[in-house]
């Protein structure tokens, strides 16, 4: 386990070019030459960012520049050493750093000791085919943490990224058998330290990471509101936070899929931006596993909508993700210690890192 | 067809497709929303234009440049479809039957009217 590791996030669009090419392309490059320990790039369906223009795969017109989420976890000084070259690359959008534990090799052991909180955000990097035994691999993960009573799982599919230093993207005719998905799971360290190291003993080559997180809401019920963490460091580096509404497709508010209505109420409330991604598997609590079905137009499958923002904006926001999450959701808040953002002509943020002495 | 009406069809088909792109575009912004409003004015006013094409009696090679080239490009039935399709998959089954039928009754009203107006003028 290395407990000084970096989670790298770049939000950005679809067609955003640096240099004539691709920037997604041009950040995963960087990501494979730095021999990365994980990266993924993902797609979300629908979201907006500083200039409030929304982006949604539903609607044919305003779906050709959709969002995109790159990210990138390693050894604090190996994310360090690539950060000016994708600050370099980033135009409008947003960058953001977080504290993470990544374990490789062996990952089981007492880890509830080196965990002082009490919830945690468990990510499994996994091959899209990845199997074990003759099952995939990340339904395999989805069941042994349900089993464990983790309370909440979906599954991401990435398309493109780097899984121990080697690079693999998604293409259009191909198996696509080792492109990266994600499992990120959500739920008590009592639960998840087990889940752990049952993991150890069935995936071949595991890489995973732990961050801190505190659940707010699950299925309706408050355990918390977004904790008020101040607006900076003893040094003055500015904090952040992350709310993030895990939900299932059929999830619904007022009749509505509840992640539109939250992009919509965010955007009309002026939030700095939103992102909601879809997942092709998961549950959430005592409910079934869940994912789509070939006979159903329907889909099934779990959504997870998420906006970054300064504290005392996370704190007007609340009451709309509150009530959107009046009945299903699970709602969770993560602090962010560095993060840049551009758009519309307008820089904020900076990347050196606050300290760590604010709890999420 | 003259090798001019084919040129004129490829180019105000063009034109007429960015149209569309960027009246859908306007509209959603403005409205939001669930509903796929963009494609419904598109196909609305597409559908009155051709109404009125055809009320004034348009001959051959006009009917085709106006038409099939113009209009044919600016509305689009394969958009309306598939966000139809989408808003099934969201489970709002509510807004993709009234997709349907709201389109069509639009689209008729539209084109029947743009046919008087066009006859009349």
């Amino acid at each position: 386990m290395n407990d000084d590791c970096l989670k790298l996030t770049v939000y950005f669009g679809e067609s955003d070019r640096v240099g004539g090419h691709l920037l997604s392309n041009r950040l995963l490059e960087v990501y494979e030459r730095h021999r990365t320990k994980a990266s993924l790039l993902l797609r979300a369906v629908e979201g907006f960012g500083l200039k409030h223009k929304l982006h949604t795969q539903r609607l044919l017109t305003l779906s050709e520049d959709l969002p995109l989420v790159s990210i990138a976890v390693d050894s604090r000084e190996r994310i360090e050493g690539m950060l000016d070259e994708v600050v370099g690359l980033v135009g409008d959008g947003l960058v953001t750093l977080e504290r993470a534990r990544l374990l490789t090799g062996e990952i089981g052991g007492p880890l509830p000791a080196a965990l002082p909180h009490e919830q945690t955000k468990l990510t499994v990097y996994l091959g899209r085919q990845e199997r074990v035994g003759r099952r995939p691999a990340y339904l395999h993960v989805v069941d042994l943490l349900r089993r464990h009573r983790v309370a909440g799982a979906s599954v991401l599919l990435g398309v493109d990224g780097v899984v121990h230093g080697s690079r693999e993207r998604a293409r259009f005719f191909a198996r696509n058998a080792e492109v990266p998905l994600l499992v990120v799971a959500v739920g008590d360290v009592s639960a998840v330290a087990p889940a752990l190291d049952e993991l150890d003993g069935s995936l071949a080559d595991p890489l995973l990471t732990l961050e801190r997180v505190r659940v707010l809401k699950r299925d309706g019920r408050l355990f918390a509101p977004p904790p008020r963490v101040a607006d900076a460091d003893e040094h003055g580096l500015a904090i952040w936070q992350k709310l993030t509404v895990y939900a299932g497709e059929q999830s619904r508010h007022g009749g509505h899929p509840l992640y539109i209505e939250l992009v919509r109420r965010l955007r009309r409330a002026e939030a700095s931006g939103a992102t909601a991604l879809r997942g092709i598997w998961g549950y959430s609590g005592e409910h079934a596993p869940h994912g789509d079905t070939f006979w159903s137009i329907r889909r099934r499958v779990p959504v997870l909508a998420l906006l970054v923002d300064a504290p005392e904006e996370v704190q007007r926001l609340w009451p709309i993700v509150d009530e959107l999450t009046d009945e299903t959701g699970l709602v969770t808040s993560e602090l962010v210690p560095a993060l840049q953002a551009a758009g519309g002509g307008a820089r904020s943020g900076g990347l050196r890192l606050a300290s760590r002495l604010h709890r999420p | 067809m003259s090798a001019l009406a084919w040129l004129g069809v490829a180019l105000l088909g063009g034109i007429a497709s960015v149209a569309r792109f960027e009246l859908d575009r306007v509209v959603q912004l403005r409205i939001g929303g669930e509903f796929p409003f963009g494609t419904l004015v598109v196909n609305t006013v597409g559908s009155f234009a051709l109404g009125v094409l055809t009320g004034l009696g348009a001959t051959d090679d006009t009917a085709v440049l106006a038409g099939t080239a113009t209009l044919g490009s600016f509305t689009t039935f394969s958009t309306w479809m598939l966000e139809t399709e989408r808003l099934g998959e969201d489970g709002e089954s509510a807004y993709s039957a009234a997709n349907i039928a709201v389109s069509i009754a639009c689209g008729l009203c539209a084109a029947g009217a743009g046919w008087a107006l066009g006859a009349a003028l």
